[in-house]
């Protein structure tokens, strides 16, 4: 193992991204035109996605370069994917809002950007310290973000808040790495995982590391009991970097989770434990959520408590595929497909449904449920729009969402984890009911003022594209399963010998 | 792409193209975008007609096919996840044949004359989009073949539903809220309740017989038994209890009804017509294609009580009529009392009888169960053209008066001699006279069940006396008797409302004085379904 320079292909979509926020940061120098920054990012992105799609089509099997820290394969092209899918979709989303309340275009687009590149590097490193760094990298701009309303006090509090909370998880989850490393020599993935294979069960370390893990990414990921940040936050921060929390910070954490847990092999020493904590985290996650949030009244806090139900979701599927990781790496691999589809759609949806709180922010300058009010009636695009998000998040057949629970729920059964399906089965049904009542206040009830509300052209079109591609997902179901089976695959394909 | 080379895609895929380009129509000419959804809505109809013609001209009236023997189908993998060592799939699986071709052409027709209804509706754009999205969803109904693709559509209809009557039913307070709000969560909410049930039906045959495709479901009855909190059941019966729920709910059957009286009487007219004319169809639909063709063992075991409730469904819907004071209730009541004809062909088909007739039974078994499930099936289609051609006459009233109540109307056949005529038609029809299509499909389902439910069908039969005071009493309240000087300005039925009236009075006549090539059409698809029950009831 030596470096090529070829392997630079391979950090390709990265650099990119990386030189575009570097231009972008530029061009503010000079320019204080919002709509030139915003096109420069999103024409940008353009580059890394072709890089990805051309990796994704080219490429079979795992590629490593850099001594192992830079692991390309279907998994980590997946979730970049995304990844971008999120910054075009939040360029979009957030340019009148950020003209409107945050007076900092090229800081905003900058940071998003670099934010973007640590999230791709979490998706795609093979070695605890770079995945470490790669979530300093997404974590810093994200603070920043949380704080760039610099007139409201709420937001300034949130940032603080967020730094404080961040810097604790990060500093357990390191704890958690040293450990790792105290044990067995390496901090390389593979070399864990060809490590681990020796361990016998019963031993005390490699519980703790486990414990500190789930703990040090549950903060990412927003998963009982490490969520209490998650709702401040979410309610301070400007709402374009709100939605950016809560789909890029938690596809991220699940993308390095589930990278350490299976790519690292650590399901090969004391299943059990780490099994019963995080399903316990998992059923905690699902059950305080939905709870939760069926009694707020503030359509963000609403979503922060509903992004951490969803979280508990997505762990069910994790839970699953571990459970059966030593009978049947082929078998558990399905679950990890599963969550693949989920965290896809999720993130579809929650970016639609935040450009409909953005755009009514925008419109009306309100943020509780109780201003949704007749919104059909005044914005019915937007409306219908946002309904559908709400719908796929319910879970509500023919949207895509639909699919992603039938798909993690059936995986979960197969894979031997049925109470879980069930604390999820009547979860699901509790989130119909705040998920309803949002969609009753928007259609049903009487506006509270008259005229016709008109929605952006940007925000218009990002709730439009996440509706709809969460109605053309349900018809390409197929599709994304083809790619997101060898994405799952290939995570195990070290350990079983492809 | 070769999905789009099939007929019945279109049937599908039109409705929505006609939603979507009703939107691309620019605001300056919006007027056009009531004949782009006419367009769209007649295209469907045209299509639709189109399929039953080519497939008479080659295979004739009676050879329209069965499930195994589809007249026109498509058939294409769509969904394959693997989980384990299950493989989940779901096939995008259309397909027509005589039970369900007639339901295809009466949802086709039955939209398109709600497009004309809903001509002058304000915010028609958003009206009219919901209403082919309907059509779509129930068409999907009706022709899907794949449990889970079945199921997917019978969610689909749900959202335009509850929209429509939520955004455009009535006002009128109701418990402390419009109308409009009861309704159409009461609507959701039942529909849901019985969805689950399906869907927990669906999923528990997928994963014992490991197949979502009917035909293979067909010939390979789900069997053997389970037990739960102590209690042995076959699963026959359980997973027919389950799946039935959701047909129960929406047929609808004592006591699942309530949610229909309200949704009527709040829903606008044209919703009306549809949810009448084939929503509670696909109920009934469901129960003929699904749970008779796939479980007639549990339905066997179930059909001693259908057969009781279809007599409650039968007297308590035409009892209740008598007393309502609502036009649009008293409408909504006796669609209660004539869907329990239905549920009675069905028990009738079923059922193993009383042994009053066993002797009769023995030598034409499968011959009187053939024609009560036939008759049960064209009473769906009938009470689909009659039902809705009531509702027609209600809202041609109902938007000059802004009022259904029976008691504030009087003589007013004198201004409006036309729309008199036609509703004493569409009356006389619902009552079962004879030579309109009401009589055929009744006299069908009684003189058969007879033999099978003899004290059942007596009592059901007796209550067409019901049956004929209310309409009745109703018909001379409203337009006969006395004249109220309060109606003196009304003016009769416009031409614009009268396209959809008369074009069901026609088909009205039609069904009643010739029903043979509609019989022979469903008869021959029935055959197989009974052979398969009574082979496996045995």
């Amino acid at each position: 193992m030596s470096f090529k320079p070829s392997d630079l292909y391979l950090l390709a979509p990265e650099i990119s991204v990386m030189l575009l926020a570097l231009v972008v940061m530029a061009v503010d120098l000079f320019t204080k035109k919002r709509i030139v920054i915003a096109a420069i990012s999103l024409v940008g992105l353009i580059v890394p996605a072709a890089f990805t799609i051309a990796q994704a089509i080219t490429f079979s099997g795992t590629k490593t370069a850099f001594f192992g820290m830079l692991v390309v394969d279907q998994y980590s092209l997946f979730f970049q994917v995304i990844f971008l899918i999120i910054a075009a979709v939040i360029v979009l989303a957030s340019y009148d809002y950020i003209g409107k309340y945050v007076h900092a275009d090229g800081e905003f687009y900058a940071l998003l950007l670099f934010s973007v590149v640590g999230m791709m590097f979490m998706a795609s490193t093979g070695e605890l310290i770079t995945i470490y760094i790669a979530l300093e990298l997404t974590s810093f701009p994200l603070y920043v973000m949380a704080g760039l309303i610099r007139s409201d006090t709420k937001s300034s509090e949130a940032a603080v808040k967020y730094v404080l909370l961040g810097a604790m998880s990060s500093a357990i989850l390191l704890y958690g790495f040293a450990l790792l490393y105290g044990l067995t020599g390496t901090t390389d993935l593979q070399g864990l995982a060809q490590t681990f294979k020796g361990f016998s069960n019963g031993n005390l370390m490699v519980i703790v590391a486990d414990v500190l893990i789930i703990a040090g990414f549950g903060f990412k990921i927003s998963a009982v009991p490490f969520h209490m940040w998650a709702p401040d936050i979410y309610e301070g921060a400007p709402t374009p970097a709100t939605a950016f929390f809560s789909v890029g910070s938690k596809a991220a954490g699940f993308a390095a989770l589930i990278r350490v847990l299976i790519y690292g092999g650590l399901w090969q020493v004391d299943l059990v434990p780490l099994v019963v904590v995080l399903s316990i985290v998992a059923a905690l996650t699902m059950t305080l959520g939905n709870f939760v949030a069926a009694v707020q009244t503030n359509i963000k806090r609403m979503m922060a408590y509903s992004s951490i139900a969803q979280a508990g979701y997505i762990l069910v599927g994790v839970v699953g595929t571990l459970s059966m990781a030593p009978k049947s790496p082929a078998a558990a691999a399905t679950g990890i497909a599963a969550v693949l589809f989920f965290i896809l759609v999720y993130v579809v949806t929650n970016l639609g449904a935040f450009s409909g709180i953005i755009a009514l922010a925008n419109l009306t300058g309100g943020e509780k449920i109780d201003d949704f009010r007749g919104l059909w009636k005044r914005a019915p695009l937007l409306s219908v729009g946002t309904a559908l998000c709400l719908l796929s998040l319910a879970g509500i057949p023919p949207v895509a969402g639909f699919f992603s629970k039938v798909f993690i729920f059936t995986a979960a059964w197969q894979l031997g984890q049925q109470w879980l399906v069930v604390v999820a089965l009547l979860n699901s049904i509790v989130s119909i009911v705040y998920y309803g009542r949002v969609i009753k206040v928007m259609f049903f009830d009487e506006p509270q003022k008259e005229g016709r509300l008109v929605t952006s052209m940007s925000l218009a079109t990002s709730i439009t594209l996440a509706s709809a591609s969460l109605l053309v997902l349900t018809v390409i179901v197929q599709l994304v399963l083809n790619a997101a089976n060898p994405a799952a695959f290939h995570l195990f394909a070290s350990l079983t010998g492809r | 792409m070769s999905i789009f080379t099939y007929d019945l895609t279109w049937i599908l895929l039109l409705p929505v193209l006609g939603a979507l380009a009703i939107y691309v129509v620019p605001k300056k000419w919006s007027e056009w975008s009531k004949w782009v959804a006419l367009a769209f809505s007649a295209a469907t109809f045209v299509l639709s007609l189109y399929i039953f013609f080519r497939i008479l001209n080659v295979h004739g009236i009676t050879g329209f096919g069965d499930l195994n023997n589809l007249a026109d189908q498509v058939k294409l993998p769509w969904i394959n996840f693997n989980a384990g060592s299950v493989h989940f799939t779901v096939q995008y699986f259309l397909g027509v044949d005589g039970l369900s071709l007639p339901m295809v052409v009466l949802n086709a027709l039955l939209t398109m004359l709600a497009v004309i209804g809903g001509w002058n509706k304000k915010r028609f754009k958003d009206y009219l989009a919901l209403i082919l999205l309907l059509e779509a969803g129930v068409m999907g109904v009706f022709m899907a073949l794949d449990i889970f693709f079945f199921f997917l559509m019978w969610e689909v209809e749900l959202a335009p539903m509850f929209i429509l009557i939520g955004v455009w039913g009535s006002d009128a307070i109701k418990h402390g809220v419009p109308g409009r709000i009861y309704s159409a969560w009461k609507f959701l909410l039942y529909t849901f309740f019985g969805s689950v049930f399906m869907l927990a039906g669906f999923i528990l045959l997928y994963f014992t017989m490991g197949s979502s495709d009917m035909q293979y479901l067909s010939h390979h009855l789900i069997g053997g038994t389970t037990t739960i909190l102590g209690i042995g059941i076959s699963l026959q019966l359980l997973t027919f209890l389950l799946v039935f729920m959701a047909f129960a709910v929406k047929i609808p059957m004592f006591p699942f009804h309530t949610w229909l009286p309200d949704a009527h009487t709040d829903a606008p007219t044209e919703v009306s017509v549809l949810l009448a004319g084939v929503l509670l169809k696909m109920g009934a639909y469901g129960l003929i294609r699904f749970c008779f063709t796939l479980f007639p063992g549990g339905l066997g075991q179930f059909a001693g009580w259908l057969a009781v409730i279809a007599v409650i469904n039968i007297l308590y819907g035409a009892a209740i009529c008598l007393v309502q004071k609502d036009m649009k209730k008293l409408i909504a009541y006796s669609s209660v009392s004539h869907m329990g004809i239905i549920l009675l062909g069905v028990a009738a088909a079923a059922g193993a009888g009383n042994g009053m007739f066993q002797g009769a039974l023995a030598g034409g078994d499968q011959a009187f169960r053939q024609v009560a499930l036939t008759g049960a099936t064209l009473q769906m289609f009938s009470h689909g053209i009659i039902t809705g051609m009531l509702f027609f006459c209600v809202g041609v009233v109902y938007d000059l008066a802004h009022t259904r109540e029976i008691a504030v109307f009087g003589g007013i056949a004198k201004r409006m001699p036309m729309l008199g005529t036609l509703f004493t038609f569409a009356a006389m029809a619902s009552l079962g006279l004879p030579g309109l299509a009401g009589f055929v499909a009744e006299y069908m389902v009684f003189t058969s069940s007879f033999r099978v439910w003899t004290i059942p069908t007596i009592l059901a039969v007796f209550t067409m006396i019901l049956t004929a005071g209310y309409l009745l009493w109703m018909i001379k309240r409203v337009f006969f008797g006395p004249f109220n000087q309060k109606w003196d300005w009304m003016p009769d039925v416009s031409r614009r409302e009268l396209i959809p009236l008369l074009a069901l009075a026609g088909l009205v006549v039609f069904v009643g004085v010739y029903p043979a090539p509609l019989i022979d059409m469903i008869s021959s698809s029935i055959t197989p379904i009974i052979h398969t029950a009574v082979t496996a009831m045995k």
